[in-house]
C-alpha cells in the first residue's frame, strides 16, 4: 500500500508574524516546522507502517529548497521518501494543482493532509485536490485504520457530530487530532534520513485566479479596561448593552 | 448576474452565518438567490425577510451534478458561503469544475472586486483583488450585522438526479447535542485549568445558560477529558469568532488565542494579573474565578 503525506512547511504557533516591503511573508528570525495537522497525519502513516511493513510512505512539499531539513525530518520520523515541488505555495489553488499532478503520475492508495496549513488558513488543499482528481475526501479525519488492503475506517467531524465511515480507497483525508501522538525522530531515524531519497520536481503552471495587493497587520487592540472583582457593575452594564 | 448564498440551519432556523452572508449579497448585488437542503418550505417562504428573491430547495448538498446546472442556468457568478466544511467542500468541487476563484476566511469584500481575508489564524491580513467576472467567497462570521429586508422569496424545488453510487458507507452517526452550537453562539463561555476539575464546570453552564451562550474549553481541559474534544477551542481546535468571548481560568497561550483572537469582545477572568491573556482582552478581571462568576451569575439576576 502507498501512502502520500502532504505537508506544509509553516512558521512556528508562537512566531510574530510581519511582511517585507515587497509583500512577502517576512522569514528573518522565524523558526519553521512541519505544520501541526500534517504533523498528526504523518504520525499516523508511520504508525500504520509500524503494523504493517509493507506500506510505503511518501512525503511531499510544495516549497523553497529551504524546506529541505524539514522534509529530511519527516524521512527521520520514519517517511521512506521525499519529493518537493520546487515553488514557493502560491496559493491553495496552485498547491493543489501540482499534488494533484504529482498524483495523477504516482498512484497512491491514501493520501493524508492536514486540517489545514497553519499560516494561510484556507482549508481548501484537500477538497481542491479531491475535486481536481475526483477522489473522495474526508475532512477533518479523527481516526483512521485500515480494514483491508482496499477501505479504512476513519470518523470524521461533521457540521453536527462525529460520523464513522467505511470507505474505498483511493480517499484524500485531511487529518486533526486525536488522530495520533506526534513523534519525535529518534536518533536511528535521523541517522537512516541522510540515505533516503529527497527529490525535486519542477512546478507546473498554474494561472492565478487572485491577485495579491498587499499585506496587512490588524489594526492594534485596544487597551484593556479592567474591571474590580468587587465591583461587576461596568461588566453588567456592558453586557446589557449588547442586549443579554 | 445574481448572487447564491448557501443556507445552512441550525436547529430549523436559518443559521446566523447564513443571514450575514445574504446581507453581504444584498449590499453587492441586488438579486438574491438561496440555496438550502431543508424542504420546511412554509418556513423558507418567509425568508425574503433575510433578503433573498428566490431559495432553490435541493434534496442534498452532496448532488453536484443539479447545483453545477443551477448555477449555470441561472446566471449565479458571485456564490456567499459560511465556511462549514460541507460547504467548503461544495465551494472546492465549483472551484474547480467551473472555474471560479475562491476566497476563504473572508472579512470583507468591495464592489470593485477587492477582497481582504484573514490569515495567520487573525495576526494578518491579504488583500487581494479579483479581475474574474466570478468568485466564491468563503465567510468569517461576524463580518457584519445581519439585517432584515422586505423581500418575498420564491421556492423553486430543484430536480434531483439519483446520486451516484457512493464509494462509502456510514456505520455510525453521532450528533452533538448541545443546546448552542459553538459555531454559532454570539456569546461563549470559556474556561481552562484553573477550574481545578471537571466538578467545578456547573457555574461556567449556569453562566452560559443565563447568556444564552455555548460553552468551549482549551486544549489541556480537553485533553484531560474533562470536557468532551468537540469544545476545544484553539489553533488544533475550533475556531470561533462570537460577539462575546469569557476566557475563564485559561492563561491565554498564544495556540489558545489563535482559536479567539477575531472574537468581538474578549472578556477575562483570571487569578494571576501576569496571565498573558490579559495583553489580547477588552475587559479584564483580576481575581477568583470561584468568587468572580457566582458574583456575575447573581448581578444577571
Amino acid at each position: 500500500m502507498k501512502i502520500l503525506v502532504c505537508v506544509s512547511c509553516v512558521p512556528d504557533t508562537t512566531s510574530k508574524v510581519s511582511f517585507t516591503e515587497d509583500n512577502k511573508f517576512n522569514k528573518e528570525n522565524i523558526q519553521f516546522i512541519i505544520g501541526p495537522y500534517e504533523d498528526y497525519a504523518l504520525a499516523r502513516a508511520v504508525e500504520l507502517k509500524e503494523k504493517n511493513s509493507e506500506i510505503d510512505i511518501s512525503i511531499i512539499n510544495v516549497g523553497l529548497s529551504e524546506n529541505d531539513p524539514l522534509l529530511r525530518k519527516g524521512l527521520a520520523i520514519g517517511a521512506d521518501r521525499a519529493y518537493r515541488i520546487n515553488s514557493e505555495p502560491i496559493d491553495s489553488n496552485f498547491v493543489a494543482h501540482n499534488i494533484a499532478s504529482f498524483i495523477n503520475k504516482n498512484n497512491f492508495d491514501l493520501i493524508l493532509m492536514g486540517k489545514e496549513s497553519i499560516d494561510y488558513n484556507s482549508g481548501l488543499v484537500h477538497y481542491l485536490s479531491g475535486s481536481i482528481l475526483n477522489i473522495q475526501t474526508f475532512n477533518p479525519v479523527t481516526y483512521l485504520d485500515l480494514e483491508n488492503d482496499k477501505s479504512v475506517i476513519i470518523k470524521r467531524e461533521t457540521d453536527s457530530g462525529i460520523e464513522k465511515i467505511k470507505a474505498k480507497l483511493p480517499l484524500i483525508l485531511g487529518c486533526q487530532e486525536p488522530i495520533a501522538e506526534w513523534k519525535i525522530p529518534n536518533m536511528r531515524g535521523i541517522m537512516n534520513a541522510r540515505s533516503k531519497e529527497l527529490s525535486v520536481i519542477e512546478p507546473i503552471e498554474v494561472k492565478a485566479s487572485l491577485k495579491l495587493d498587499k499585506y496587512t497587520l490588524p489594526p492594534e487592540k485596544e487597551e484593556i479596561k479592567y474591571i474590580d472583582k468587587d465591583n461587576l457593575e461596568l461588566l453588567i452594564d456592558e453586557l446589557k448593552l449588547k442586549n443579554l | 448576474m445574481s448572487t447564491l448564498v448557501f443556507i445552512e440551519f441550525n436547529k430549523n432556523t436559518i443559521s446566523e452565518s447564513s443571514s450575514q452572508a445574504a446581507t453581504i449579497a444584498n449590499e453587492l448585488q441586488n438579486e438574491v438567490y438561496g440555496l438550502t437542503s431543508n424542504d420546511d418550505e412554509s418556513y423558507i417562504s418567509s425568508l425574503g425577510s433575510k433578503g433573498f428573491d428566490k431559495i432553490f430547495i435541493i434534496d442534498d448538498f452532496n448532488n453536484y451534478s443539479a447545483i453545477e446546472e443551477l448555477i449555470n442556468n441561472n446566471g449565479i457568478k458571485t456564490i456567499l458561503s459560511p465556511s462549514s466544511n460541507t460547504f467548503k467542500e461544495l465551494s472546492s468541487k465549483i472551484s474547480t469544475k467551473l472555474n471560479f476563484p475562491i476566497a476563504s476566511n473572508v472579512l470583507k469584500i468591495e464592489k470593485n472586486g477587492k477582497i481582504s481575508c484573514s490569515i495567520f489564524t487573525g495576526k494578518a491580513e491579504s488583500h487581494m483583488i479579483n479581475n474574474n467576472d466570478s468568485c466564491i467567497y468563503l465567510l468569517n462570521k461576524n463580518i457584519v450585522e445581519s439585517q432584515d429586508f422586505e423581500k418575498k422569496a420564491d421556492i423553486i424545488k430543484v430536480d434531483s438526479k439519483v446520486s451516484e453510487n457512493s464509494s462509502f458507507e456510514i456505520l455510525e452517526q453521532k450528533f452533538i447535542e448541545e443546546e448552542i452550537s459553538l459555531n454559532d453562539a454570539d456569546v461563549v463561555i470559556s474556561a481552562g485549568r484553573g477550574l481545578k476539575g471537571p466538578e467545578n464546570w456547573q457555574m461556567i453552564e449556569d453562566l452560559a445558560k443565563k447568556l444564552n451562550a455555548a460553552t468551549a474549553c482549551s486544549k489541556p481541559v480537553s485533553d484531560a477529558g474533562w470536557r468532551p474534544h468537540h469544545e476545544h477551542v484553539g489553533q488544533t481546535g475550533l475556531k470561533i469568532s462570537p460577539k462575546i468571548y469569557f476566557a475563564i481560568g485559561i492563561s491565554g497561550a498564544i495556540q489558545h488565542l489563535a482559536g479567539v483572537n477575531s472574537s468581538k469582545t474578549i472578556i477575562v477572568i483570571n487569578n494571576d494579573p501576569e496571565a498573558p491573556f490579559f495583553k489580547a482582552a477588552d475587559y479584564g478581571i483580576v481575581g477568583d474565578a470561584f468568587e468572580v462568576v457566582p458574583k456575575i451569575i447573581n448581578s444577571l439576576g
